[in-house]
């Protein structure tokens, strides 16, 4: 049986690939692949088709061919929504990542029997519907909860949590702290115990051991994690404007605006593309930045 | 398992650390101690942090009051009542879960074989296919909710006068439209944890003539689970909070819980959702209580302790 | 539990019935009328203009309105139970595609039972805009009846979304207000059947407002002296009301010079404004956090019948506002077109109506219906509005097209409560 030579040098593709692999890997990825063939590209294909055209009489699409769309996308005036959701997404990245970390780091090395368990009930307030929590923190921090009382503690009766960047931070870490906390979670949980322990029978402290052993190790969790949560929070609206009091506009308000409310589906779609463009090269450049220095090696199983 | 993981079989891994030999150690205790009192006390505010609310929610699940919920009148059990005598919302919430169960084994399956196999597809492919993952991950939900839309009623529109058939939109066009996120997410998260994997156990059981099947199942399958049921929890979560893409791709009859609570906002919330939210959490929470209870009594039982009384552990135990 | 449910039906109408006087001024409201008409047809063949004498006389409970000659021989029929004629060829399920929670579910259940219709799917949208993109994605052909609101209904016309009702099988149309018939978004009275009307007003909190707010050219002068203590609703199409109608305008403008007029008074209150919210206002208003609002009536007319909040009020504003009209429609290619126009029909029986009135607290424009409303609805001048204050409301108009008013939208809400 020669298959164990093949694949111990299986660390990259090559010509030596058995056949049989080529089928099993091809299977394999096919499913995934008709998915986003049929359910991504094409669709997205509508979308760029119509970022091309104009409005139709009522609204919707017709079909045309004018660059219009992408100058009025392009346009620098209409650039202030896409500033406000970056600092949005990146400090409600950031506060996701501080609060992840030690929690992530917590269940996968202190948890031990209860690991599973802990994972699970991170997840089960999500599966009470969006709404009626959010409704839920608009009781516990307005002026009759906490906002009340801190203002009733201090005298300052017009006290407010929210409508303010706090309460919108707060109820964006609530929201996405599980996409950030299960990347991070699963490439700690693999960590061999060992190697801290043999750090620490070196004598390094418990910070060095944490900077130069674990983190390196759980890095593409945190990639991955940081990623689940940046990129879905650019396009946010909903949080904000229940609990930030509707108080900022954000692309994904501008894109409601559009395609719902003027109906005015070519500029929504060039929006969109411009919008999606900018995220994938912002993407493909911090993927190369952080895993520089690193060498990734995925396994071949197959 | 875990005495041939030396330092030496992977180089890379184990990076210079620094030695502070005798003097640091009295005082890293103490730290030691503050360190791990920090975290737990972290934890334990983060759960607190995300349970808060559902017990706000809980509470005003008995609220008396007529229609809206955020006022609080009184302590009564009718919303209870009405829930279980609601059709409507029985309905929605039935829909809301079977599309996310199927959604999730879908998302979970397809998503695992992608992350296996994709170390091993060509250069160009992988490049492609990754950039589409994050793609999917982009793209604003109300931009590929609408774009979906048009395709499917353009597709449907083609076959069903091309082959006499009548495809419309329903239960499929639902499930089929969460998947695709998902499938990404799954994708993500497996292919996070097989990146730090150990490839010295694959190696070992080929050497011990192995088939791959058989390798799959009984080494990297179990350390792939926490990945697995954490990609299968996300996928069913984002499918049954799901509003937007939900919302344009649904056929007549299926509405499901998040379209019929966000409906709802106009003529008030009423408690008749907390309700909901609170029976679903008492189901969910003994089933969790049950599950732990017997994972417990079965390791003690068969003397284990530690990391391999965890569902992982005996999955891999028993195929083993 | 069928039965039992309608038999408290049936027992709530006759008890509504028997303990307000008004069914007996109804009654003799109603033969005055068919006296007169009678005596009037054996004269001249009919005649609108002599009703009018009687209907003012009597009228002193009932906002006025003039009911026309048609209409009135159909009100005297009306006994104190509803009856209904179930057509022979009705399918079995009903799918609608409506707001949520906009029919009674008693009605529902009604109409179930003595229609046989065995499935009524309810599914539900949460706003206007929502709907039309899912119809413009392709989602046509799925439901049956849709609720639009009356400015979507001719773009639902001209995208063929929506079909001509048949007019034979909704006869109850007749009991319709005529204002509320032939106006610019059916002018053929072929595709939408009204349904209920409501205003967008002024909401004040009079313990904490001392000022008078009649109109909204004081609502808005008003708003930096409760800074931060003021919330509009979340939509542009009202926003709008308040700075165009200040100044005159009207509230659908689209010229240029008077939108950039808008512009100024909104980006001058802007930095005032505590929320944009079109949901939880009346939260807001409840605790006090916003004391000024410009809002619609959902909930505050409940705040305003509660003891402890009975300082709300609200406005109907001087100087005009919207009235905005919900319509039935029946869509294209409907699966049950049968079910669909006995619904309509059933939903516009002036009893059922009536509760649907009780419930949904908006204006029905069906005019025998009024005759079994609670009288203290019909006295709520925020809900029917008295005909002086009727000449003043503007219809909503289709503002999609208007891009300036997009950009002025954006630019309003980016700055709000920056101040």
């Amino acid at each position: 049986m020669t298959i164990s030579t093949e694949v111990a040098k299986a660390d990259d593709e090559g010509p030596r690939r058995s056949r049989r692999s080529a089928l099993v890997t091809g299977l394999l990825v096919l499913p995934a692949s008709a998915w986003y063939l049929i359910l991504l590209v094409l669709p997205l294909l509508i979308v760029l088709v119509m970022s091309f055209g104009n409005k139709g009489r009522f609204g919707g699409y017709e079909p045309a061919f004018t660059f219009a769309n992408y100058a009025d996308a392009l346009d620098p005036n209409r650039i202030t929504p896409f500033v406000t959701s970056l600092v949005l997404a990146l400090s409600g990245t950031f506060l996701c990542l501080l609060t992840a970390l030690p929690i992530a780091y917590y269940i996968a090395t202190r948890g031990g029997s209860r690991k599973s368990l802990l994972i699970v009930l991170l997840i089960v307030p999500f599966w009470t519907s969006f709404l009626i929590r959010t409704y839920a923190w608009l009781t516990i921090l307005g002026p009759e909860g906490l906002a009340g009382f801190i203002g009733d503690v201090t005298g300052d009766s017009s006290f407010r949590i929210l409508g303010t960047p706090w309460a919108v931070l707060l109820g964006v870490v609530y929201g996405y702290l599980p996409l950030m906390v299960f990347p991070i979670y699963v490439t700690m949980e693999r960590m061999d115990r060992t190697l801290i322990e043999a750090s620490k029978d070196l004598g390094a402290t418990r910070w060095a051991t944490f900077r130069q052993v674990t983190l390196p190790i759980t890095a593409t969790g945190l990639i991955t994690g940081s990623i689940l949560v940046f990129i879905p929070l650019m396009g946010e609206y909903v949080v904000p404007a229940i609990l930030g009091y509707g108080r900022v506009f954000l692309i994904g308000n501008q894109l409601v605006l559009q395609f719902l409310d003027s109906r005015n589906w070519p500029q929504g779609a060039a929006r969109a593309v411009v919008l999606i463009l900018i995220m994938l090269v912002s993407v493909v450049f911090y993927l190369w930045f952080v895993n520089r220095g690193r060498r990734t090696r995925d396994v071949s199983v197959v | 398992m875990t005495a041939p993981a030396t330092p030496i079989a992977r180089p890379d891994a184990l990076p210079e650390v620094d030695v502070a030999p005798g003097r640091a150690r009295p005082r890293a205790r103490v730290r030691d101690g503050l360190v791990e009192g920090w975290l737990r006390g972290h934890t334990l505010l983060v759960y607190l942090f995300l349970y808060i609310p559902i017990l706000v929610v809980v509470v005003f699940s008995f609220n008396a009051t007529q229609r809206r919920v955020t006022q609080w009148e009184g302590f009564s059990l009718r919303w209870y009542e009405s829930v279980l005598h609601d059709t409507v919302v029985q309905a929605a919430l039935f829909n809301s879960f079977r599309v996310a169960i199927a959604t999730a084994i879908l998302a979970t399956v397809f998503g695992t074989m992608a992350a296996l196999a994709l170390q091993g597809t060509p250069r160009w492919f992988r490049s492609i296919f990754e950039a589409l993952t994050f793609i999917s991950i982009i793209v604003p939900e109300i931009v590929i909710a609408l774009s979906t839309l048009v395709f499917y009623s353009t597709t449907f529109d083609v076959i069903n006068q091309l082959f006499h058939v009548r495809f419309k939109l329903g239960y499929e066009t639902i499930v089929a439209a969460h998947a695709l996120f998902n499938i990404s997410l799954v994708l993500l998260l497996v292919r996070a944890r097989l990146s730090g994997m150990d490839r010295t156990h694959v190696e070992a059981s080929y050497d011990l003539y192995g088939t791959p099947w058989r390798t799959f199942w009984q080494i990297t399958f179990p350390q792939l689970l926490p990945a697995i049921v954490a990609g299968f929890l996300l996928s069913f979560t984002f499918s049954f909070d799901d509003y937007v893409i939900t919302f344009f791709v649904y056929g007549a009859g299926l509405t499901t819980l998040p379209i019929y609570i966000f409906s709802s906002i106009r003529q008030g919330v009423t408690p008749a959702t907390n309700a909901i939210a609170a029976i679903m959490l008492l189901i969910t929470l003994s089933v969790l209580v049950i599950g732990q209870a017997l994972v417990w009594r079965n390791a003690r039982r068969s003397g284990q302790r530690g990391a391999q009384a965890s569902v992982a552990g005996m999955i891999a135990e028993q195929s083993g | 539990m069928a039965d039992k449910e309608m038999e408290r039906y049936v027992r709530q109408m006759r008890w509504q019935l028997e303990r307000t006087p008004l069914s007996r001024r109804g009654f003799m409201w109603a033969s005055a009328m068919s006296a007169t008409a009678a005596f009037l047809a054996a004269c001249s063949g009919g005649g609108g203009a002599a009703t009018a004498a009687p209907a003012s006389a009597a009228a002193s409970v009932e906002p006025s309105v003039t009911v026309p000659s048609e209409s009135t021989a159909a009100v005297e029929s009306l006994g104190p139970e509803p009856s209904f004629e179930v057509p022979p060829d009705i399918e079995k399920e009903l799918f609608m595609y409506n707001w949520s929670g906009y029919v009674d579910p008693n009605n529902m259940k009604q109409f179930q039972e003595v229609f046989g219709v065995d499935k009524f799917t309810y599914d539900t949208f949460d706003a206007n805009d929502e709907m039309m993109a899912k119809f413009q994605g392709g989602a046509t052909g799925q439901w049956d009846i849709c609720c639009p609101t009356m400015n979507y209904v001719p773009a639902m016309r001209d995208q063929g979304f929506i079909q001509k009702y048949d007019k034979s099988r909704i006869p109850n149309i007749k009991y319709m207000d005529k204002a509320f018939m032939g106006q610019w978004w059916d002018p053929t009275d072929e595709w939408a059947v009204p349904k209920d009307w409501g205003t967008t007003g002024i909401t004040v909190r009079t313990k904490d407002v001392k000022e008078p707010v009649t109109t909204w050219r004081q609502f808005l002068d008003l708003i930096p002296q409760y800074s931060g203590k003021v919330v509009f609703v979340n939509s542009a199409d009202d926003v709008f009301i308040a700075p165009l109608k200040a100044n005159g305008y009207s509230l659908n403008s689209g010229v240029k010079e008077e939108l950039d007029k808008a512009r100024e008074e909104l980006l001058k209150v802007a930095p005032h404004i505590l929320a944009l919210d079109s949901n939880t206002y009346q939260d807001k208003i409840r605790t006090e956090e916003a004391v000024l609002g410009l809002t619609w009536t959902g909930g505050i007319l409940d705040l305003r019948d509660k003891p402890e909040t009975k300082d709300v009020e609200y406005i109907i504003p001087d100087d005009g506002t919207v009235f905005w009209l919900d319509t039935w429609v029946v869509l294209a290619n409907p699966p049950h077109p049968n079910a669909a126009h006995a619904f309509i029909n059933f939903i516009q029986e002036p009893h059922i109506q009536a509760i649907e009135t009780e419930t949904n607290r908006y204006a029905t424009p069906n005019d025998a219906a009024k005759q079994f409303i609670d009288p203290k609805l019909l006295n709520d001048k925020a809900m029917f509005v008295s005909d002086d204050v009727m000449a003043k409301l503007e219809a909503q108009k289709d503002n999609s097209a208007n891009t300036q008013r997009q950009d002025i939208w954006a630019e309003f809400n980016q700055k709000i409560g920056q101040g």
